[in-house]
């Protein structure tokens, strides 16, 4: 592991909770450093929703995101596990033994690229509140020194949900998993808004739309809520004043 | 956890219109989260930008008092809601979080016998179609699962005040499950990314705000008999269009 890249990330992910703070940005830029650190092909984060479902947050490309979902809707896999048992869930070989555990998803996963996954889970005391995956094109699995960073990932997350709480004075952990699942759907809506008005795919829209936060210093729930909202918006929009 | 309880609230809904013989309505949402909430009384205002604009529905004259209370005020946790597009829980009208947050409405709530009002947002991401509100004569918190209920109470209305009852389709939502259009299960029709990426991508090809975009998406889906999910998916994927004359959409 790069040692210099993982001490970057942590004081990055601390300065992103210090002001104007997107707990979708912060999610995303998660699951981009996880792919990064741990040398995997893509990262996901998948949150507990009030309504009783997980839900997609944050993943580091589009295929990633995917899966996720299809683990979801198909009810099966190791994301799920992980979720429902609050421990790390590791399938080392879905083209091998791994599949008979859980086959939809293994097809699914092979079918998408990737042949390992490793789940852990986001705590906040007794209760599990979502879980980072980790996929991998190869077979083989993150070594104990990798899992711990992994996991330290893992509990970043739930440090930035729990901070976004603060921000907002949300009373409730629920309110504030409601609140940044509703940032996930502006900034979806935005991206696809402007993939159309540019001819971008959504990992270039939403890059985009990233950059334009960063740039402008303002949170990127709202810009792309800007963005959306305007029926004659400009991207990046015109300067303000 | 407990795994489909939006497709069980969703039953309830219709449970409630079959009953009364007519179509699901969001009068039925407001009934249901009256009793499923254990709350005292539930309304829902309408609203299409940043200030509520009327009352659609209330379950009982101290829920229509409270609602039009906060339309007069400008002011309460329905008014804010709109503004921070996230739900607003007040536990307790009587504190003094409240009566500072609330001066005006906070104590005239009180003598109409609110002792907690929670509000949510009818809203979809950038969509916003009004405010759910629900208060209990006595303060305390809404417990977690009441609060999950809430939230898919609320998705319900914000699809019945999208599609405009414009569905007479409805009808059969009975008869068919909880379904409020056909081929589409509720629980699953909401909440992907496809889907808002696809609402999105409508706003520009039909030049439509966020909320209309949702309802063409919809439509399409319902006249064609398709699931929503797939119909964003071949949108997404630049395989249909949608055109502003619905008769020159281009697609498979």
């Amino acid at each position: 592991m790069d040692a210099e890249l993982l001490s970057d990330t942590f004081v990055d992910l601390a300065d992103t909770m210090v002001a104007d703070f997107d707990v979708i940005d912060f999610l995303h830029m998660l699951t981009d450093r996880s792919v990064r650190l741990l040398s995997v092909s893509a990262a996901g984060v998948v949150l507990a929703d009030p309504r009783g479902e997980l839900r997609v947050a944050a993943a580091s490309s589009e295929a990633a995101g995917l899966i996720e979902l299809f683990q979801i809707q198909n009810d099966q896999g190791p994301c799920l596990d992980c979720f429902r048992t609050g421990q790390p869930v590791t399938a080392a070989d879905l083209a091998g033994p791994d599949q008979q555990r859980w086959p939809r998803f293994a097809a699914a996963a092979i079918r998408a690229g990737f042949g390992t996954v490793q789940a852990l889970p986001m705590r906040l005391r007794d209760q599990v509140i979502g879980a980072l995956n980790l996929f991998s094109a190869g077979t083989g699995l993150l070594g104990p020194a990798d899992l711990r960073v992994g996991q330290g990932l893992a509990d970043a997350a739930t440090i930035g949900l729990l901070q976004e709480r603060n921000v907002r004075r949300a009373e409730t952990l629920a309110e504030q998993l409601q609140a940044a699942l509703n940032s996930r759907v502006v900034i979806e809506q935005a991206k696809g808004k402007l993939a159309e008005r540019a001819g971008l795919d959504m990992d270039q829209a939403f890059t985009l739309l990233r950059e334009q936060a960063r740039s402008t210093n303002q949170r990127l729930t709202d810009v792309a809520r800007t963005f959306i909202d305007s029926a004659t918006a400009d991207f990046p929009p015109p300067p303000r004043g | 956890m407990t795994a489909g309880r939006p497709a069980v609230v969703w039953g309830l809904v219709a449970g409630h219109a079959a009953a009364t013989g007519r179509r699901v309505s969001v009068a039925d949402v407001c009934a249901v989260a009256a009793g499923c909430a254990q709350v005292s009384g539930a309304w829902v205002t309408v609203s299409g930008g940043r200030e509520p604009d009327f009352v659609m529905c209330v379950t009982d004259p101290v829920g229509e008092q409270l609602a039009e209370l906060q339309l007069t005020l400008g002011e309460g946790p329905c008014h804010d809601v709109l503004a921070s597009a996230a739900p607003v829980l007040a536990a307790d009208l009587g504190d003094q979080a409240s009566g500072r947050r609330w001066p005006g409405f906070a104590a005239p709530a009180g003598r109409l016998g609110a002792g907690a009002v929670f509000a949510f947002p009818l809203s979809i991401g950038a969509i916003r179609a009004g405010v759910m509100g629900l208060y209990r004569d006595s303060p305390g918190p809404l417990p977690g699962p009441r609060f999950g209920d809430g939230l898919i109470l609320a998705d319900a209305a914000t699809m019945l005040l999208l599609d405009g009852f414009q569905h007479d389709g409805n009808g059969a939502a009975a008869a068919d499950g909880g379904r409020p259009a056909a081929g589409q299960s509720p629980d699953l029709a909401l909440h992907r990314a496809e889907i808002d990426q696809a609402t999105g991508m409508l706003t520009e090809q039909l030049g439509v705000g966020v909320a209309e975009a949702f309802a063409r998406l919809r439509a399409y889906a319902y006249a064609h008999d398709r699931r929503l999910a797939e119909v964003a998916r071949d949108i997404v994927a630049r395989r249909l269009w949608l055109h502003d004359d619905p008769g020159r959409d281009s697609g498979p």
